[in-house]
C-alpha cells in the first residue's frame, strides 16, 4: 500500500522529515532515511525551511523514490511564481513523486538570504486549487494538459493557532479545494490538540500531529521564541534542563513518546521532524508504542 | 494613526563613501536640492546640503553654487527656474531630492553629467508588493495601486500592503501571538482581517479564492489616463482646476424676471473708489432710474433707484461684498413704477460722439458687472493705447449662468454693446472668449448675421480661472501682465458679458444700471433659475422665494455666497441685498470640515501646482500662521488674483484666502505709511 | 498619485442590493482623473432600485481627522444604514472602514497608480523609493520603473527597433540609458557588473522610521 491509500484504509500514518543539505552531499541523510524503511510510511523533503537556502526537494524527493522511499514533495509559494509552481509539480509527476504538501512559505528575511526578493505569486489555498486544477488535466488559466498528473495534496494547520476559527476557515477552505490530508507544527500541549482536534475532525480529512524530539532547553526555548505555532511547556524545557548531557536524548524520546500516546486515540497519524536527529525515531517509535 | 511629519522623508543622503567617490570625479559641480515635501516647515530648509559639506570636507570648494527649490519634482516651475540658472561654468550638477527630481533634472540638462547625491527612502514596508503609495495625508494606510481591489473581502484592511507576502487567502502559519514573522512590532494583517469582521458581524468565510492578477494596470490604461491628465492640467494655462460645473439645473433656464421687493436696500458704493454721495434724503420721492447718489471723484459711480417708491430710511447695513456696515437707502416701494425722465431712448449711437458715449455709460452708473464693479466710463478711457478688446463670457465659477444665459438670449444687444465699446475704444479688434460648457452660447453667437468681421468668437476648454482677466488675456493673445500691472499695460481692455449688455442697455434704452442678472441656485433649492433682480433687493426675498427648508435649518446647515461657490462670499445677513456685483446667489451645505487658519501645512505641494500665477501659496500660510505677516511678498503675494484654487484643493484645508487678504491688506497699509 | 477605476456591476450590486446605504463620495484626487460618468451611472441605478439613506461628497477621505467629522456630520443618517458605500482610493476606503470598524464598508472603486507621488499633475519618471538609487550608474534613467523586468545590467534580448518587448508604446529602458550615457561620455558605466536587489531594505528602512503605536 502507498501512502495514498494508507490515508485511505485508516491506517495510523506514520511520517519523517528528510531536511536536504546546503550543499550537494546528499547520501548521508538519504542513508539516514533508509534506516527507517519500512518503520514510516513516507518521508516529507522540505523546501528550503526557514528560507535557509538549500538543496531543492524535488531533487530529493526523486533520489528517495530511487531508493524505494515514498517522498511527500514540500512546495512552497516563497520563491516561485505560478508557472514555475506549475511546472514544477508536473516535473515531480514524471518523477514519480505522488504526494506533495503545499504550503505558502517563510519570508526571506528569516533566512540566511534576506535581500532576496520575495516572490508569493500564490499562497497555499491557491497553490491547491491550481494543483488540482492540474490533476483534472488544465492548467490554471484553462489550457489543456497533454497527460495529467496525479498527487496526493495535503497541507498545513496549526492548532496552537489564535484565533482558532480563523485557522480552521482556512483549513476548510484548503480541503475545499483539494487538500486530503494535513500535517501540524510540533505538537506541545495534548490539550491544545486536543481541543482543535474536536473541531477539526468534523472535516473527516485525516491530520496527522507533528512531533519534534528536543535536543536542549535551550532548543525549546529557542522553538518557543522563534518558531511560529510551537510552545513547548515550562515543565518541558525543566525536564530538558535538569538532564544530564549524555541523557537529553534520552528524555527528549521520554517527552516525544508521552506526546504521542496522548495523540495517537485523536489523530490519523504523526509527523516526526527529527532535525537531524533520524537516528533516534526507531527508538521513539518503540517508546511510543508504535514500531 | 499619523504619520508625523518630523519622522516622514522621502530621501537621504547617500552613503558617505558613494559621495565622496562622485566628488572624486567632478571638479566644478552645481548643486540643486529639493526643499522636500511632506516636512515640517523649517524656514530656509537646508539640513541635507548642510550635512553634505560635512561629508565633503576640503572638496566641499568644488560646490560653485547651490540652489534650494520648492518641489523639483512640479517640471514645468522647475523648468522655468533651472534654465533660467546660469549653469555654464559648471562640469556638472549634483541633486539633493527623491528619484524624481533627480531624473527629471538629468532629462532637463541632457548632456551634462547629473549626479544623484540622495536615495529615496523606502515607503512601503511590503517588499512582496514592492511599493504601497500613501495618501495626500499622512496616515498609516497604503495603497499597492493594484486595481483590483480587494477591500471589499477583507472588511477593509488592504491584503496586499499590510500583509507581508501580500497573502489573499487567509494567514500563513508565521504569525505569533498575533504578531507577524518579519517583525514583531506589526500585526498580522490576516488576524486584523479576522477580528474587524467579527466586530461587523461579518461571517468570515474567505470567499472564492483569489488569485492576483499582475497584468493590471495595463499599460495602456495608465498611459492613457496619464495623458488624459497632462492634457486636462496644461490645457490653455499653468495651473487652475475642474471643479464640478453644477451649472446643469439652471443653464438652460430663460431668465425670469423677478418679483421686485416691497423694501428696496440700496447701496450707496456699488463700485470701485469712493462711496456716491447721496443725492435725496428720508422722505423723499423717487422714480424708477432717477440718481440718488451722486459718484464721489473720477474713480467712483453713480447710484439709481430701482424702483419707484419713497426714501424710508439713510441707514448702515452689512454691505455683502465688504461684510461690514456701509451707508444704503432703503426705499419703499410704492408699486407704481414710474420710471424717472432721464430715461430716454437713442435712436443710432453712431450720431454720438465717443466723448457723449463714455458720459452716458459713467452717468447710467455702468460698473463692471463680472464682480469687480470697476467703473466702466473710466476703463473705456485708459491712459495708454490699446490694440485690443476682450469680452469676458466664461463665467468660470460653478452654478453660475447669467453670462451664459445673455449670451443665448441677448445676442443682438451684445453684439450692439461691443460696437459702442469698440468704438469708444478705437480698437481694431475684438475676442470674445466662451468657455466649452457653453456650446449653445458659442453657437448663437457664431451664428447670429450681423456682427462685425472684427469680432471672433474664442471657444476656450473649461478650467477654472480662465475668466481671470490676466489669464483670459495670457490665454487668447498670449501676453503676460506685468506683477502689480493691468490689463491696459499690455494694450488690452476686458469688459464682462453683463457689462456689455449694461452699455447696450444705457446707451440704447437710456437706462442706468437698476437690475441685473443673478443665478440663483445650489443645494436644497426649490427654484434654481437666472433671474432679472432689481439692485437693492434683500436676499431674504430671494431665500424665501427659492430655497425649501425651515429658516433654523438654514441656518444651521447651509450659508449663502454671494458670486459663485470658490470666490463667492459668505452672506450671514439676510437683510443685505443685491448689489451690482451680485453675479450669483448659491446657498450650499455647509462642510463639516472647514478651512481654518489653525491647521498645519503638510507641505503636499498641490497648492503650487494649481495656482494660476505660478505663485506658491503654501508660504503665505505658512508665514501667516506664525504671525509673520509681511514675509509673503518674498513670495509674490501682490500677483496673486485671489482666485482661490489654492485653498480649494489645501489637502489640509488652510484658509489660505483669508492669510493672502491679510498680507495684502498688511502690504497696502505698509506703502502708505 | 492614485487614480480609481468604478468595479464592475456584477462585482458590486450582488453585495448590497437590499441593503440601505449610505454613499460617501471623495472628488479630492478628481483633479488627477475621476470617472465621473461611470460612478454617476451605478448611483443612479442604485438610487433607484435600493433605499439610499444618505449621501456625502466630501474631499479627502484619506485624512483620518477630516473623515471623524464628517462622520459626525451624518452621524444619522449612517446609524441607519446597513452598508457604507464608498467611491474613493484604497487609501480613502481604508481610512474609512477604519473608522467605521463596526459597519460594514464596501468600496466601488479599483485603485491604480498614476506617476507623480502625492500631485495633480501626472509626471514622466516614477520612482520606487527603493533604497538603493542606481540613477548614477544609468545616467539618471531609472532601470526599475523604466524596464518592466527591472533588469540592471543592460537589455533583455526582447527589445524591437528600441521598443520595448512588454510594453510596445515603451522605450527600451537600456536603449534610453545607452544612449544618455554616451552623450554625458559615461559609456564605461554600463561594464559595472550591478549586484542584485537588496529587497530586505524596503523593511528593514520602513520599519525603522516608523514609529508605530501600539
Amino acid at each position: 500500500m502507498n501512502f495514498a491509500e494508507k490515508l485511505k484504509s485508516g491506517k495510523f500514518i506514520i511520517t519523517c522529515e528528510v531536511g536536504p543539505p546546503k550543499g550537494v552531499n546528499i547520501n548521508s541523510r538519504l542513508a539516514q532515511a533508509e534506516l527507517l524503511k519500512g518503520k514510516v510510511d513516507a518521508f516529507n523533503v522540505t523546501d528550503m525551511q526557514s528560507s535557509v537556502m538549500k538543496l531543492g526537494s524535488l531533487s530529493v524527493c526523486h533520489l528517495l523514490t530511487m531508493r524505494g522511499l515514498e517522498p511527500i514533495f514540500q512546495l512552497t509559494c516563497r520563491d516561485r511564481n505560478r508557472l514555475a509552481l506549475q511546472s514544477d509539480l508536473l516535473s515531480a509527476y514524471v518523477l514519480g513523486i505522488r504526494n506533495v504538501l503545499l504550503l505558502t512559505g517563510d519570508h526571506p528575511i528569516l533566512g540566511d538570504h534576506p535581500q532576496a526578493k520575495p516572490v508569493f505569486d500564490l499562497d497555499s489555498v491557491s497553490l491547491l486549487k491550481v494543483a488540482s486544477t492540474l490533476m483534472e488535466g488544465k492548467d490554471m488559466n484553462g489550457n489543456e494538459l497533454d497527460g495529467k498528473p496525479d498527487f496526493c495534496l495535503g497541507a498545513v494547520v496549526n492548532p496552537g493557532a489564535d484565533p482558532l476559527e480563523l485557522q480552521l476557515v482556512k483549513m476548510e477552505k484548503k480541503i475545499e479545494v483539494g487538500a486530503r490530508f494535513f500535517q501540524t507544527q510540533a505538537v506541545f500541549d495534548l490539550e491544545e490538540f486536543d481541543k482543535f482536534m474536536k473541531k477539526a475532525s468534523k472535516f473527516g480529512v485525516p491530520v496527522m500531529g507533528g512531533i519534534i524530539i528536543l535536543k536542549s532547553a535551550g532548543m525549546a526555548r529557542y522553538m518557543n521564541e522563534n518558531i511560529a505555532g510551537v510552545s513547548v511547556s515550562e515543565k518541558y524545557i525543566n525536564m530538558m534542563a535538569e538532564a544530564k548531557k549524555e541523557e537529553r536524548a534520552k528524555v527528549g524520546i521520554q517527552i516525544a513518546a508521552e506526546l504521542i500516546k496522548g495523540m495517537k486515540d485523536i489523530c490519523r497519524g504523526i509527523h516526526i521532524m527529527s532535525l537531524g536527529w533520524e537516528r533516534y525515531v526507531p527508538e521513539l517509535l518503540e517508546v511510543s508504542g508504535l514500531a | 494613526m499619523k504619520t508625523s511629519l518630523t519622522d516622514y522623508t522621502k530621501f537621504r543622503l547617500q552613503p558617505d563613501c558613494e559621495i565622496k567617490e562622485i566628488f572624486k570625479q567632478v571638479n566644478r559641480i552645481f548643486i540643486l536640492s529639493c526643499n522636500k515635501c511632506y516636512q515640517r516647515f523649517i524656514d530656509e530648509s537646508e539640513e541635507e546640503y548642510t550635512q553634505l559639506i560635512e561629508i565633503l570636507g576640503v572638496d566641499y570648494k568644488k560646490i560653485v553654487g547651490h540652489v534650494p527649490v520648492d518641489f523639483l519634482c512640479n517640471d514645468f516651475l522647475s523648468e522655468k527656474k533651472i534654465l533660467g540658472m546660469d549653469l555654464s561654468s559648471c562640469d556638472s550638477v549634483g541633486v539633493i531630492s527623491c528619484g524624481l527630481g533627480i531624473q527629471f533634472i538629468a532629462q532637463l540638462l541632457d548632456g551634462k553629467p547629473v549626479y544623484a547625491l540622495a536615495d529615496s527612502v523606502p515607503q512601503s514596508r511590503n517588499s512582496t508588493s514592492g511599493v504601497g503609495y500613501h495618501g495626500i495625508s499622512l496616515e498609516e494606510e497604503k495603497c499597492a495601486g493594484c486595481d483590483q481591489c480587494y477591500l471589499n473581502f477583507t472588511s477593509g484592511i488592504c491584503p496586499i500592503t499590510e500583509c507581508a507576502k501580500s497573502l489573499l487567502n487567509g494567514p500563513c502559519g508565521g504569525a505569533r501571538n498575533g504578531k507577524c514573522e518579519v517583525d514583531p512590532r506589526l500585526d498580522c494583517a490576516w488576524i486584523k482581517i479576522y477580528e474587524r469582521s467579527k466586530e461587523r458581524r461579518e461571517k468570515f468565510t474567505l470567499e472564492a479564492v483569489q488569485i492576483r492578477d499582475y497584468s493590471k494596470p495595463s499599460f495602456k490604461l495608465k498611459n492613457d489616463l496619464s495623458l488624459l491628465n497632462q492634457t486636462r492640467r496644461y490645457e490653455g494655462f499653468y495651473g487652475g482646476l475642474h471643479p464640478l460645473d453644477k451649472k446643469g439645473e439652471t443653464e438652460d433656464k430663460r431668465i425670469e424676471y423677478f418679483p421686485e421687493p416691497e423694501v428696496a436696500v440700496i447701496f450707496l458704493s456699488q463700485h470701485t473708489g469712493k462711496m456716491a454721495r447721496p443725492l435725496v434724503k428720508v422722505g423723499d420721492e423717487v422714480k424708477v432710474g432717477q440718481k440718488i447718489g451722486e459718484a464721489d471723484g473720477s474713480i467712483s459711480s453713480p447710484i439709481h433707484s430701482s424702483i419707484s417708491g419713497k426714501v424710508v430710511s439713510v441707514e448702515e447695513r452689512i454691505h455683502p461684498a465688504s461684510q461690514r456696515k456701509a451707508l444704503a437707502l432703503i426705499i419703499e416701494n410704492n408699486g407704481k413704477s414710474e420710471p424717472a425722465p432721464s430715461i430716454e431712448h437713442c435712436q443710432d449711437f453712431e450720431d454720438l460722439s465717443r466723448e457723449a458715449l463714455l458720459e452716458i455709460i459713467r452717468e447710467k452708473g455702468v460698473v463692471g458687472l463680472g464682480g469687480a464693479m470697476f467703473p466702466t466710463s473710466v476703463k473705456l478711457a485708459p491712459p495708454k493705447k490699446v490694440d485690443t478688446l476682450i469680452i469676458n463670457g466664461c463665467e468660470c465659477e460653478p452654478y453660475l449662468n447669467c453670462d451664459n444665459r445673455i449670451m443665448v438670449e441677448h445676442p443682438e444687444e451684445v453684439f450692439v454693446g461691443i460696437a459702442i465699446a469698440q468704438k469708444i475704444l478705437g480698437v481694431g479688434k475684438v475676442y470674445i472668449g466662451v468657455e466649452d460648457n457653453k456650446a449653445e452660447a458659442i453657437t448663437t453667437l457664431n451664428n447670429y448675421p450681423d456682427k462685425s468681421s472684427s469680432v471672433e468668437i474664442v471657444s476656450l476648454k473649461t478650467k477654472y480661472p480662465q475668466g481671470a482677466e490676466k489669464v483670459l488675456i495670457k490665454r487668447i493673445l498670449a501676453r503676460e501682465v506685468p506683477d502689480g500691472g493691468l490689463p491696459l499695460d499690455v494694450g488690452v481692455v476686458v469688459l464682462n458679458i453683463a457689462t456689455i449688455f449694461a452699455i447696450y442697455e444705457a446707451v440704447i434704452a437710456g437706462l442706468p444700471l437698476i437690475q441685473r442678472v443673478v443665478t440663483v441656485s445650489g443645494d436644497n433649492c426649490s427654484r434654481p433659475g437666472n433671474y432679472w433682480v432689481k439692485i437693492g433687493t434683500p436676499f431674504k426675498n430671494i431665500v424665501e422665494h427659492c430655497f425649501n427648508g425651515s429658516d433654523e435649518e438654514f441656518s444651521r446647515r447651509y450659508e449663502l455666497k454671494m458670486g459663485g461657490p470658490i470666490m463667492g462670499i459668505v452672506q450671514a445677513d439676510l437683510e443685505s441685498a443685491i448689489i451690482k456685483g451680485s453675479t450669483g446667489l448659491i446657498v450650499m451645505k455647509k462642510s463639516p470640515v472647514r478651512a481654518s487658519e489653525e491647521r498645519e501645512c503638510i507641505k503636499c505641494g498641490r497648492c503650487v501646482e494649481v495656482c494660476p500665477m505660478q505663485l506658491y501659496p503654501l508660504y503665505y500660510g505658512f508665514y501667516g500662521m506664525k504671525g509673520e505677516l509681511g514675509k509673503a511678498v518674498n513670495y509674490r503675494v501682490e500677483s496673486c488674483i485671489e482666485c482661490g484654487c489654492c485653498e480649494n484643493i489645501c489637502s489640509a484645508k488652510i484658509s489660505l484666502l483669508s492669510f493672502i487678504k491679510k498680507e495684502k491688506q498688511y502690504a497696502c497699509s505698509a506703502n502708505k505709511v | 498619485m492614485l487614480a480609481v477605476q468604478i468595479k464592475s456591476e456584477e462585482e458590486i450590486l450582488p453585495r448590497i442590493s437590499s441593503n440601505r446605504l449610505f454613499i460617501f463620495q471623495c472628488p479630492g484626487c478628481q483633479e488627477v482623473y475621476f470617472p465621473r460618468g461611470d460612478a454617476e451611472a451605478i448611483i443612479s441605478k442604485l438610487r433607484l432600485s435600493e433605499e439610499i439613506v444618505g449621501e456625502a461628497l466630501l474631499d479627502y477621505l484619506c485624512n483620518r481627522d477630516f473623515v471623524q467629522e464628517y462622520i459626525k456630520d451624518y452621524s444619522q443618517q449612517i446609524d441607519k444604514a446597513q452598508v457604507i458605500l464608498v467611491f474613493s482610493c484604497g487609501v480613502g476606503t481604508q481610512v474609512v472602514s477604519s473608522l467605521l470598524d463596526d459597519r460594514v464598508v464596501y468600496t466601488c472603486c479599483d485603485t491604480l497608480y498614476l506617476n507623480g507621488f502625492q500631485g495633480v499633475t501626472t509626471l514622466k519618471f516614477n520612482c520606487d523609493q527603493c533604497g538603493e538609487c542606481y540613477l548614477n550608474y544609468t545616467g539618471g534613467i531609472c532601470p526599475l520603473t523604466n524596464c518592466p523586468k527591472a533588469l540592471l545590467n543592460g537589455p533583455c534580448g526582447g527589445a524591437r527597433e528600441g521598443k520595448c518587448e512588454v510594453n510596445p508604446d515603451a522605450d527600451c529602458a537600456w536603449v534610453l540609458i545607452y544612449d544618455r550615457l554616451k552623450r554625458i561620455g559615461k559609456l564605461d558605466l554600463l561594464k559595472k557588473v550591478m549586484l542584485p536587489r537588496d529587497y530586505s531594505k524596503i523593511i528593514t528602512e520602513s520599519l525603522s522610521r516608523e514609529k508605530i503605536e501600539r
